[in-house]
């Protein structure tokens, strides 16, 4: 214990942390003493704390080491998550810029409350202790509560934000429960390790299942998996559209990083117990998620419900881990993370065009998309990118994700949910499609250009030839999945 | 004194703040049933990290972080309500359905 | 263990018991001795005060409200104060820096309380 006290912190190894705690004070302290009309600083200078905290990751890449008395982890797999998570929140910024310029008061404290988020996930990408995982999970939504509820004046908004936060702290204290039970079961292990150890399936059966089951309904609520999604589309459709993409990305993506991390370090050898729990989840998630999708007429209820079933795709990767066969899990993992990757991209990318036209001449409603491609055509084609890679078409990266999650189950010899990922495959391209056909190859009802910001349009472009780049090429994206297995 | 009596504590707790959740509807009695249930994952903590000899403060401490998110919590979701109060005159969860499907 | 944990229960009631004894026999033994002349004064609720005025059931200022959420910030951090004071010698210097660093990021929030004038009354 004498030990554990006085171990010296590796500074170096929380430098991106740091640096991101440093910039988000430095924007609260700033914003203060700006003028009402310079306000808008704060964007620049959060742009500029996640670039340095991205750098600042990259100063670790190839290094593989542990601080804080081993709850804390350094090694491939973290900073690929970090660094994705340095990406969500640029691109998230570039969202924010143009409509939090215009019309809500709070812009200052906004992008604080995002880096904050942000930190969060650069926790979770580390942690491999019980109350690391909790503070971080606790970190990315905390700040999501109020950034959804930042339109105080508008009665949807406020409601979004109620039942986020009723939503949020449930799963909170049910995954809490859960985790306390696996602090006494484990013998008072709260590092994954120690964990891993001590509950080796051997007695008390129930009560690890119990908490397992737990932990895993906690996490269902966080990352939206069918039947804990209920929050999702109205959360997304009231909060500020950029908090949406941020909710849907990052806070979701920190979910999955807390689930993985569990799964594969902590209770590896009671996989037996949550596998097919999983493949429920799985299940229900891809197929409700999808049906309910169909009949939106929203666009980001639209996304909110493509987002579930894309949560649905990362959970058969979940329901594929086999301790007995290390190659299994292997390539279930490698695929989860580079669905992970891909889906974040894709997902900004099409909140991006979304807001970028409701800002501009344009309205939510997917009615409204008619004719898009006559009015603007750079923004009817990155869209159409967008949607393209979300319903796992060529060209788009999302191809490969879809297809890299569908081999490992074939792999893994899951048939049956193999089936269920290709009937879901199905349906989702019907409503991705209806918006591209009604851009293309309707009327337009709504008049005038829609100007995008050069700065938005820059970043959605990259966005789309990244995932281009990655449909010609996989390896950009596979070989760095494969170094970052835990 | 045996541990189970800390338990069966714990769990009567959470129990008892599920059912605030489901049942009531008044925002505030909610937050404070989740708040049971927050406490009730507490005892747990407190009463393993003192009855495993070897286990160490791990679970005390966790208990420590937890009621300090459990109090951000609290700070946000009162203001939350407070919000919603002004704008509507009522704190019924039932009533929160502008948003559907 | 369990035995001897609850036969201090036992204590606990006999005080129970003479100490309610104690109330009500010192009740009922004023009564015997005292002299009983009942007049209107007596029964009002405040008999040397003014009539209250409107319902006991009034609404607070809602203002009190951020005033508790700072309190909260403050008082949730002396959780972590506490347990930091017992082990500060053992930790050494390198603990004070990092308590001074969590501290002065709490104080940012006092800070913007200030700038937002949160604190000025009304």
């Amino acid at each position: 214990m004498q030990g554990a006290l006085t171990s010296p912190v590796d500074w170096h190894a929380i430098a991106p942390e740091l640096v991101l705690t440093a910039f988000a004070c430095l924007v609260l302290v700033v914003d203060l003493f700006l003028a009402e009309r310079a306000k808008w600083l704060a964007m620049p200078l959060s742009a500029i704390g996640v670039l340095a905290t991205g750098a600042a990751t990259l100063s670790l890449v190839g290094s593989e080491r542990t601080t804080l008395s081993g709850s804390y982890e350094i090694d491939a797999f973290a900073l690929l998550l970090k660094g994705l998570f340095c990406v969500i929140g640029f691109i998230v910024l570039a969202i924010s810029f143009d409509y939090f310029r215009s019309g809500i008061r709070y812009q200052g404290e906004y992008y604080f409350l995002l880096l904050c988020s942000l930190l969060g996930g650069l926790v979770m990408s580390s942690a491999r202790d019980l109350v690391t995982i909790f503070i971080a999970i606790e970190l990315i939504s905390v700040p999501g509560f109020i950034m959804t509820g930042l339109r105080k004046g508008d009665p949807k908004s406020n409601e979004a934000s109620l039942k986020f936060f009723l939503f949020g702290v449930l799963s909170t204290a049910v995954m809490l429960y859960g985790m306390s039970l696996i602090y006494g079961l484990s013998g008072g292990a709260t590092r994954l390790d120690r964990i891993r150890e001590a509950i080796d399936g051997s007695g008390n059966e129930p009560l690890v299942m119990l908490s397992v089951f737990f932990v895993v309904v906690g996490f269902g609520f966080k990352i939206s998996a069918v039947p804990f999604h209920f929050w999702a589309p109205d959360t997304y459709e009231g909060a500020p559209s950029p908090v949406a993409a941020f909710l849907s990305t990052a806070s979701k993506i920190g979910g999955f990083v807390g689930l993985l991390v569990l799964m594969f370090k902590a209770f590896p050898e009671v996989a037996d117990i949550w596998r097919p729990v999983f493949a429920v989840l799985a299940t229900l998630t891809m197929t409700v998620g999808n049906l309910i999708a169909l009949k939106q007429r929203h666009i980001i209820r639209l996304l909110a419900y493509s987002g579930i079933a894309q949560s649905g795709y990362i959970l058969v990767a979940l329901a594929l881990i086999d301790p007995s066969s290390p190659g299994v899990s292997r390539q279930a993992l490698e695929s989860a993370l580079v669905y992970i990757a891909i889906y974040a991209v894709m997902d900004l990318g099409a909140f991006a065009a979304a807001v970028a036209y409701a800002r501009r001449g344009g309205t939510y409603f997917i009615d409204d998309y008619a004719g898009l491609w006559q009015r603007s055509p750079v923004l009817a084609t990155l869209l159409t990118g967008f949607l393209l890679s979300l319903a796992g078409a060529p060209p788009m990266a999302g191809a490969w994700a879809k297809l890299f999650v569908f081999l490992a189950t074939i792999n893994a010899q899951v048939y049956w949910l193999a089936v269920v990922m290709g009937v879901n495959a199905v349906i989702a391209a019907w409503y991705y499609l209806a918006v591209v056909k009604r851009m293309f190859f309707e009327a337009p009802e709504l008049e005038g250009p829609v100007e995008v910001p050069y700065f938005l349009r820059a970043v959605m472009g990259v966005a789309a030839l990244a995932l281009l780049v990655v449909f010609i090429y996989p390896p950009v994206i596979t070989e760095l999945a494969e170094r970052s297995i835990l | 004194m045996p541990i189970s009596y800390f338990l069966v504590l714990s769990a009567l707790l959470f129990s008892v703040g599920i059912y605030g959740v489901l049942a009531r509807q008044n925002a505030v009695l909610v937050l404070l049933s989740i708040e049971l249930m927050l406490n009730a994952a507490n005892i747990n903590l407190v009463a393993f990290s003192a009855f495993l000899q070897e286990a160490g403060v791990a679970g005390q401490v966790f208990a420590l972080f937890v009621i300090a998110v459990a109090a951000a919590e609290v700070g946000i979701g009162l203001a939350i309500v407070i919000l919603i109060f002004r704008n509507r005159q009522s704190v019924d969860v039932d009533e929160m359905s502008l948003m559907k499907w | 263990m369990a035995r001897s944990y609850f036969s201090q229960y036992l204590t606990i009631g006999l005080f129970l018991v003479v100490s309610v004894g104690l109330v009500m026999g010192t009740l009922q033994l004023a009564r015997l001795l005292r002299p009983n002349v009942p007049s209107y004064e007596k029964y009002t609720t405040y008999e040397s005060g003014i009539d209250p005025i409107g319902q006991g059931w009034a609404q607070t200022n809602v203002r009190y409200y951020i005033f508790a959420l700072l309190f909260v910030v403050f008082d949730v951090e002396a959780v972590f104060l506490f347990p930091w004071a017992i082990v500060f010698e053992r930790l050494g210097t390198q603990a004070l820096i990092e308590m001074v660093i969590f501290i002065a990021i709490l104080a940012l929030a006092l800070l913007y309380a200030v700038k937002k004038k949160v604190l000025d009354w009304l």
